[in-house]
C-alpha cells in the first residue's frame, strides 16, 4: 500500500495537478464572492481548507494523509468551523436589526428610494420593441397630460397622434407606437420585475416603475462615501456614521439596517459581571449537575434491580419483553404522556394520591416536586438500557468466582457487595459517565415536560426552577422573545461548551486512574 | 482506489461549480407565499392558480411553521432566501419592520374598505406593511344552562360560580387558559394595559403599563379566587377547556379556535362582552390579532408580490372566498358586518373596542416575564404588586440590551 502510493508516475501527476487545480480555482472563485459580501468567517474557514487540500495532494510529503483529506476538510468545515463561529458571533452584536455583514447593509440601504418633494408620479403603460430587448413607457401625469419616457433621454410630452405615436385610446393611452408594441396587463405584469429596475427618462431626473400603478420620479435615498465610511441620506443631507454596526446620525437617529460588528467582551461582561444573572446561574448550574447525577444514578440502580430480581424467574423473556418497551416509544410521547398523566385537574394520578393520603403534589408548579418529577421521567426513560446493559454484563461475570465466593462462605447479600456489584461497576464506569454527560445536556426531558418551569422570582431574564443550562440558553435565544440576540446567546454557549469540556476532562482523568487501578 | 478518489474529486468540483452557477442563471418568474396554518391553504392556492391564468406567473402556497418564516425574513434577509410574501399575525410586524424586511405597501382608496383597526394592526410608525386578511380576538363564554343570562361585572361572576361551586355542580368557576392573553379584559377592565402610545399613535416601551394599579388589580382579583378555591392554582390551557367543555366550568375566556372543541362536546354556550370591574363600568377589552399578508423588501421580485397583494387578491369576491372558505372574521369591513352567525356576532361584541395587539418588537419579551408573574402569583411566592415589577424591571433589562 505504502510503495504504490510513494511511486508516483508523472502522468497521474499530472492529471492530480490538473484535478486540484480545478478545485483551487472554483474554491477561489466561492471564497472570493463570499469575501465581496462580507462573509469574512465562512470565507476564511473555506480558505484555510482549500490550502489544507492543496497541500495534500500536491506535497508528497503529505501523501498519507490524502485517504483522509476528504474527511479531514469535512471535519473542519462541520465542526471546526461551527466551533469558531459560534466564538466569533459571541464578541459581536449579531441579533435583530444587526444580521447582515457591512457591505450588505449598504447594498441594502443604497437601494432604497424616495419621492423628492419636485418629483412627480404616473400612471403608466409600458411598450416592447418589436426585437423585444427594450421597453418605453407611456406615462400620464396628475394633470392627464402624455410622455413618452426613453431610458436614457429625456421625458417628452407627445399628442398622441403626432408623430410615431398613434392614436388614442379613451384613457389617453396610444394605442400604437412606430416600432413597438403596446404591452397588455397579462403581459406587463410578468416582467414588472425587470420593468422596474429600469431608469426610464435622462439622469438625474429619472422615472420608475413602483407599482402596477405607479411610476414616479424616485431618487435614491441613501449613497455610501467610503472616503469618511458614512452614508448620506440624499433628502435630507444628513450624514449618519457607523457606531458598533449602526449607521447613527450626529442627533443620534439610528438607520433601521445595521450591520455585524465587533463588541469585544461585552456579553460575557453582561453575563457573568451582573449579580442578577450569577446568583440564579449559579443555582441553576447546581440543579444542572444534581438532575445529570441522580438521573444517571437511580436509572442505573432500577436497571439492577430490575435485572436481578428477574434474573431466574419464569416467563422472563415475557417480562423483559414488557420493561424494555419504555425504550422504542419516542421520548417525546413518553414525556408528553407522563405530563399529562401528572396533571393535577386531569390527571389519573392526582385523585389515586388524594385518595391515598389526602392531598397531591402540585407536579408542574412546586419547586421540589417539578424537580422530582422530571428526575422520575428521566429514570423511566433510561432505566431500560442500563437494564439490559447491566443484564448482559452481570453475566460476563465467571461463575467461578461466586463458587468461591460460596466457599469463603458469602451470603447472597455478600455474593452481591462484594463480587457482582464491583465488578459490574468497573464494566458500567464508562457508560455511567457517558450518561452523566448526556445528561448533563438532556434538553428533551426538562424543555418537554414543563418548559423549565416553574419561574424563579426576581430575576433578570426569565429563569426557571428545574430549568438546567442548556434550556435556559434556548429560551433566551429562541423562545423569549421574537427579538433575537444571537450575540448573547453564542457567549452563554461559549461558557456552556467550556463547562461541558471541564467536565469531560475530569472524567476522562477518572476513567484513566479507574484503569490504572485495575 | 486512487481512480475513485480522483473521480469523487472531479465530482465535487463539479458540484461547487454548479452551486455557484446556479444562483446566476435566471430564474422563471414565479412568487411564493407562505402561511403559518392550513385552514387557508386550500383557498390561497386557488386564488394563485387564478393569478396565474391571468398573468402567467404561479404563485405557490406552503405551510410554513411561524418560527422558521420568523428566521427566513430576518436570518435570509442577508443571503436574499425566503419566500416573497408571508401571512403572519400582525404582533410579529417589528422585527421585520425594524430589520428592513417588510415592504411599505399602499393601498390607495381601497384602505377604506378595511376595518380601521385592522390597518391600525399592521401599521408601524406610521407607515402600512401589510394587507390584512382577518382579525380575531377572544370572547365572554358561559355555559347557558348553568348561567343564563351574562354577567355585567366580575364580582358578578364570581359571586354565580360560587354558589354553582358550593352546590358542587361545577368543579371551577372561570377557565383561565393562561394568565397573560386569555385574561387580558379582566386586567384592562381595571385599567390596565401593556404598553402605552406615544403623540404619533405608535406603541412605545417608554409608556410600560405592565404594573400599574388596573394590571394589579386584575392579578389581585385572580389570586383571590385561587385562594378561594374558585380556580385550580395549575393555570393549565387544556385542563381550562376540558372542564368548560364538560360542563365542570361555568364560564372561560378563549378564542374562536375553541368553537370546533366546544360544538363536538356539545355543550351550551353563549359568548358575550366581556364583564366590567364595576357596575356600570367600562367592559373589558381584548386585544386585537390581525392577520395579514407581507412582502419581502428583500426579494427580487417585490413589486410583482405586490401586484399579486394589492392589486389582484385584494377585492372583495376574493376576500367572501377566503372568508368562505374558513370563517374567521374578515378584515374587509363589508364582509365583517354582514357576519350574521351568534357566535360571530358574539366575539364581535366582545372586541367592540380591543385593541391591536403591540407589535414593536419590546413585545417580544412581555410574554415570558407576564407569564412568569402569573405562575409565582398563582404559587403564592410573590404578591401582584411584587411580580408585575418584577416583569417589568426584566423586561425593561431586555430592552435596553
Amino acid at each position: 500500500m505504502n510503495k504504490i502510493a510513494i511511486v508516483i508516475p508523472t502522468r497521474s501527476y499530472l492529471i492530480n495537478l490538473a484535478i486540484v487545480g480545478a478545485i483551487l480555482i472554483g474554491a477561489m472563485w466561492l471564497i472570493t464572492s463570499l469575501f465581496a459580501q462580507g462573509l469574512v468567517p465562512l470565507g476564511s474557514a473555506l480558505s484555510a481548507i482549500t490550502v489544507f487540500i492543496a497541500l495534500i495532494y500536491l506535497r508528497r510529503k503529505f501523501t498519507p494523509l490524502r485517504w483522509l483529506g476528504i474527511g479531514l476538510a469535512l471535519a473542519m468545515l462541520f465542526t471546526l468551523y461551527p466551533l469558531f463561529y459560534t466564538l466569533y458571533i459571541s464578541v459581536t452584536n449579531m441579533g435583530s436589526g444587526h444580521l447582515m455583514a457591512k457591505q450588505q447593509a449598504i447594498n441594502r440601504l443604497e437601494s432604497e428610494l424616495y419621492l423628492p418633494e419636485s418629483g412627480a408620479t404616473y400612471s403608466w403603460t409600458a411598450f416592447q420593441s418589436a426585437d423585444g430587448a427594450s421597453y418605453v413607457l407611456w406615462l400620464i401625469d396628475a394633470d392627464g397630460t402624455g410622455y413618452l419616457a426613453r431610458p436614457g433621454s429625456p421625458l417628452e410630452a407627445v399628442t398622441p397622434g403626432t408623430g410615431i405615436v398613434g392614436a388614442a385610446d379613451e384613457n389617453n393611452i396610444p394605442l400604437t407606437l412606430e416600432g413597438y408594441e403596446r404591452l397588455p396587463l397579462n403581459r406587463t405584469v410578468p416582467i414588472i420585475t425587470q420593468l422596474s429596475a429600469i431608469d426610464f427618462g435622462e439622469a438625474p431626473n429619472t422615472v420608475r416603475v413602483s407599482s402596477l400603478r405607479e411610476a414616479a420620479a424616485l431618487q435614491p435615498k441613501y449613497r455610501y462615501d467610503a472616503a469618511q465610511d458614512a452614508i448620506i441620506d440624499q433628502e435630507t443631507g444628513e450624514i449618519y456614521r457607523p457606531v458598533e454596526g449602526t449607521f447613527t446620525s450626529e442627533s443620534g437617529e439610528e438607520l433601521p439596517i445595521g450591520y455585524i460588528d465587533y463588541i469585544g467582551a461585552r456579553h460575557f461582561q453582561n453575563f457573568l459581571g451582573n449579580e442578577g444573572f450569577r446568583e440564579p446561574l449559579l443555582a441553576m448550574l447546581m440543579w444542572n449537575i444534581t438532575f445529570a447525577f441522580c438521573s444517571v444514578f437511580f436509572s442505573f440502580c432500577v436497571g439492577l434491580i430490575v435485572t436481578i430480581l428477574f434474573e431466574n424467574l419464569p416467563g422472563k423473556r415475557v417480562i423483559r419483553a414488557l420493561l424494555i418497551i419504555p425504550w422504542p416509544i419516542p421520548v417525546l410521547i413518553s414525556i408528553l404522556i407522563w405530563r399529562s398523566m401528572l396533571n393535577p385537574d386531569l390527571g389519573f394520578v392526582a385523585p389515586i394520591l388524594e385518595s391515598i393520603f389526602g392531598s397531591s403534589p402540585d407536579w408542574f408548579s412546586n419547586v421540589g416536586w417539578t424537580r422530582l418529577a422530571v428526575v422520575m421521567v428521566n429514570v423511566w426513560l433510561s432505566y431500560p438500557y442500563f437494564y439490559v446493559i447491566t443484564a448482559g454484563a452481570i453475566r460476563s461475570i465467571p461463575g467461578e468466582i461466586y463458587d468461591a465466593a460460596l466457599v469463603d462462605g458469602a451470603s447472597g447479600w455478600g455474593k452481591f457487595y462484594h463480587v457482582t456489584l464491583p465488578l459490574l461497576l468497573r464494566i458500567m464506569m464508562p457508560l455511567l459517565i457517558a450518561s452523566f454527560t448526556f445528561n448533563f445536556n438532556n434538553f428533551n426531558v426538562i424543555y418537554i415536560f414543563n418548559f423549565g418551569l416553574p419561574p424563579m422570582p426576581n430575576t433578570i431574564v426569565p429563569m426557571g426552577y428545574s430549568d438546567i443550562l442548556i434550556s435556559f440558553v434556548y429560551r433566551l435565544a429562541f423562545v423569549t422573545s421574537n427579538v433575537t440576540n444571537y450575540g448573547l446567546a453564542a457567549a452563554i454557549t461559549v461558557l456552556l461548551f467550556l463547562l461541558v469540556a471541564g467536565l469531560v476532562i475530569i472524567q476522562l482523568r477518572f476513567t484513566k486512574a479507574l484503569k490504572e487501578t485495575a | 482506489m486512487k481512480k475513485v478518489v480522483s473521480y469523487l474529486l472531479v465530482l465535487l468540483a463539479g458540484l461547487l461549480l454548479l452551486g455557484v452557477n446556479t444562483a446566476a442563471f435566471a430564474q422563471d418568474t414565479q412568487l411564493t407565499l407562505w402561511i403559518y396554518d392550513d385552514g387557508r391553504l386550500e383557498v390561497l392556492t386557488e386564488l394563485g392558480a387564478q393569478f396565474e391564468a391571468e398573468y402567467g406567473v404561479p404563485v405557490v402556497v406552503e405551510v410554513v411553521d411561524l418560527s422558521e418564516i420568523r428566521n427566513a425574513m430576518t436570518l435570509g434577509a442577508a443571503s436574499g432566501e425566503g419566500p416573497d410574501m408571508i401571512i403572519i399575525p400582525h404582533d410579529n410586524l417589528g422585527p421585520f419592520v425594524e430589520n428592513g424586511a417588510a415592504m411599505p405597501i399602499d393601498l390607495g382608496d381601497s384602505a377604506e374598505n378595511y376595518l380601521p383597526s385592522a390597518i391600525d394592526g399592521f401599521t408601524y410608525d406610521g407607515q402600512l406593511y401589510g394587507v390584512p386578511l382577518a382579525v380575531e380576538n377572544i370572547g365572554f363564554f358561559r355555559n347557558v344552562d348553568l348561567v343564563p343570562e351574562a354577567p355585567a361585572t366580575w364580582a358578578e361572576v364570581e359571586e354565580i360560580g360560587m354558589e354553582l361551586l358550593d352546590e358542587g355542580s361545577i368543579d371551577s368557576v372561570i377557565g383561565f387558559p393562561d394568565l397573560t392573553y386569555n385574561i387580558y379584559p379582566v386586567y384592562t377592565s381595571y385599567g390596565g394595559y401593556i404598553f402605552g402610545r406615544d403623540e404619533a399613535g405608535n406603541f412605545t416601551p417608554d409608556d410600560i403599563g405592565m404594573n400599574n394599579e388596573g394590571m394589579v388589580a386584575g392579578l389581585a382579583w385572580v389570586q383571590h379566587l385561587i385562594e378561594e378555591g374558585a380556580v385550580s392554582a395549575n393555570i393549565d390551557w387544556e385542563a381550562s377547556h376540558v372542564q368548560f367543555e364538560t360542563g365542570r366550568s361555568a364560564f372561560i375566556m378563549t378564542g374562536p379556535w375553541a368553537i370546533n372543541r366546544f360544538d363536538t362536546a356539545g355543550v351550551p354556550y353563549a359568548i358575550s362582552a366581556f364583564p366590567a370591574a364595576e357596575e356600570g363600568g367600562e367592559p373589558g377589552y381584548p386585544f386585537l390579532g390581525v392577520q395579514g399578508l407581507v412582502i419581502n423588501a428583500n426579494k427580487e421580485n417585490a413589486i410583482l408580490a405586490q401586484v399579486f397583494a394589492v392589486d389582484f387578491l385584494a377585492t372583495e369576491e376574493h376576500y367572501q372566498a377566503i372568508f368562505d372558505a374558513e370563517p374567521r372574521p374578515s378584515a374587509w369591513a363589508s364582509i365583517f358586518e354582514s357576519a350574521t352567525d351568534p357566535n360571530t356576532a358574539g366575539f364581535n361584541a366582545a372586541g367592540i373596542n380591543a385593541q391591536p395587539m403591540p407589535s414593536i418588537p419590546a413585545m417580544g419579551f412581555v410574554w415570558d416575564a407576564w407569564v412568569n408573574a402569573g405562575s409565582l402569583v398563582a404559587q403564592g411566592e410573590l404578591d401582584p404588586q411584587e411580580a408585575l415589577d418584577s416583569a417589568v424591571e426584566q423586561i425593561l433589562a431586555q430592552v435596553n440590551g
